[in-house]
């Protein structure tokens, strides 16, 4: 529970690093009807493909140093040193990113897929998938970023972007089942088998990866 | 009794020495295997068909996707023997399959796509075999790049081992992509489990192509790994006896 508390304290002092990535979600869909004619079938051809590249982008600024900062200070020295479980470290800064961005980012969601479709059935069913889909980017982002700790974070973005793209392609097919009313509640089920075995192996993994950068 | 194979195996020294007694073999049994299965398959197969003489370019796509695919899996479990193991030689088999497998990755991804041209009508579909298999492409790309990132040789291999662990998840999506979902691509002609579909006149060639291409990727795989070697373990004495 300290550990908790901590990280959400440490993540509410910066600013800049939950509420830039929401920030950037929010002008990239505000950007998306510029790009298109203010027709509403045109917005909507395009809409959800812009949404989920938008969350998969945040997801990553949003992960950008959040590493860096503790191994810089020496604090992931500490908890080695201590042998705390580095393995609840992380999944607690998962969690709290998820929560400063990753939840706020799906309300956007919904409030613009509302907006853009007027489908308000539509739209609630897009909120669990991007919940979701933004909690399982954040996790691969994390093990991009831990790879590449001091190396920065285009590096990790490049090694891990292809390990979600498969979720981008089931995600796509999401959209397509919502709007045939087919096998909805299989896509989310889907989403939430493949987050079941990332919440569990990303912060080993990613523990063992901060391990040998410290050793 | 494996970690005693292992350990006896993977040391660097014997590794060199074993591959300078036997390239010679594979290479040249590699290349008569593939030149007749090539032969075999472009100038003696019946024409399909279907697709009239465009399907003889199964004899280079076929093995190349094989292997990329197999390459990957030979690098995931030489990662596991390196974390597990600590046996410096599967880092660097690691290493040195990662721009082999990107190779194969690219010609099976260019083979398919003049192959998609005549059958399909388009050089690229982005259904969910073909673009698993950029993915894959991609991730060889980034491995490489990733590893030549850091400067310290040993806590690259460890990340790296780490990394292509994970990354090996792709691995049975592009295997199953066809069967899970419905893609232009077509499902596997040759399995384990049942009669292949593919008549025989094509098959047997087919299967010598596999063989024989296997061969020769491996030989570079061996040549790689040597160079891997004379790079990493330049400042040990036998190097130096040995150049």
């Amino acid at each position: 529970m300290k550990i908790i508390r901590l990280e959400f304290l440490k993540l509410k002092k910066k600013t800049r690093t939950w509420l830039g990535p929401v920030l950037v979600f929010w002008l990239m869909m505000i950007a998306y009807p510029l790009t298109v004619e203010f027709l509403q079938e045109k917005l909507e051809v395009g809409f959800f493909s812009v949404l989920w590249i938008a969350i998969l982008i945040s997801m990553m600024l949003a992960t950008e140093d959040i590493f860096l900062e503790d191994f810089n200070d020496g604090t992931l020295e500490q908890i080695m040193i201590k042998t705390s479980s580095f393995s609840t470290l992380v999944s607690v800064k998962i969690l709290t990113y998820w929560i400063f961005v990753g939840i706020p980012i799906s309300i956007l969601s919904f409030i613009f897929s509302f907006g853009t479709t007027e489908d308000l059935a539509l739209s609630l069913m897009i909120f669990p998938l991007s919940i979701i889909s933004s909690y399982i980017f954040l996790n691969l982002f994390v093990m991009g970023n831990a790879l590449s700790l001091n190396k920065g974070s285009v590096l990790g973005a490049l090694v891990t972007m292809p390990l979600a793209l498969p979720v981008l392609i089931v995600l796509g097919k999401s959209i397509i089942a919502i709007q045939l009313s087919i096998n909805y509640l299989g896509f989310i089920f889907l989403l939430l088998g493949c987050l079941s075995i990332i919440i569990v192996t990303v912060p080993l993994v990613v523990s063992y990866i901060i391990k040998a950068h410290l050793e | 009794m494996i970690k005693k194979f292992i350990h006896q195996f993977a040391s660097p020294k014997t590794y060199l020495f074993q591959v300078n007694k036997f390239y010679n073999y594979i290479f040249f049994i590699s290349v008569f295997i593939y030149i007749s299965s090539i032969t075999w398959g472009l100038l003696f197969t019946p024409e399909d068909f279907v697709q009239g003489n465009s399907f003889r370019i199964i004899y280079l796509h076929v093995p190349a996707s094989f292997i990329s695919q197999s390459l990957y899996a030979a690098m995931a479990v030489s990662s596991i023997v390196y974390l597990v193991w600590r046996v410096k030689l599967a880092a660097y088999l690691v290493i040195a399959i990662a721009p082999i497998g990107a190779m194969t990755t690219f010609i099976a991804l260019i083979s398919g796509s003049i192959w998609g041209i005549p059958t399909w009508g388009t050089w690229w579909q982005w259904d969910a075999r073909i673009t698993s298999t950029l993915i894959l492409f991609i991730m060889y790309l980034g491995l490489i790049s990733f590893h030549n990132s850091f400067s310290n040789y040993e806590k690259a291999d460890k990340l790296l081992s780490w990394l292509v662990i994970v990354g090996a998840v792709n691995i049975p999506i592009i295997k199953k992509s066809v069967d899970w979902w419905s893609t232009l691509h077509q499902s596997a002609s040759i399995t384990l489990t049942n009669k292949p579909s593919i008549d025989p006149s094509m098959l047997y060639p087919l299967i010598g192509s596999i063989i024989g291409f296997f061969g020769l990727i491996l030989c570079l795989v061996l040549l790689s790994s040597k160079n891997q070697i004379l790079i990493r373990e330049k400042t040990k004495s036998w190097i130096k006896d040995y150049v």
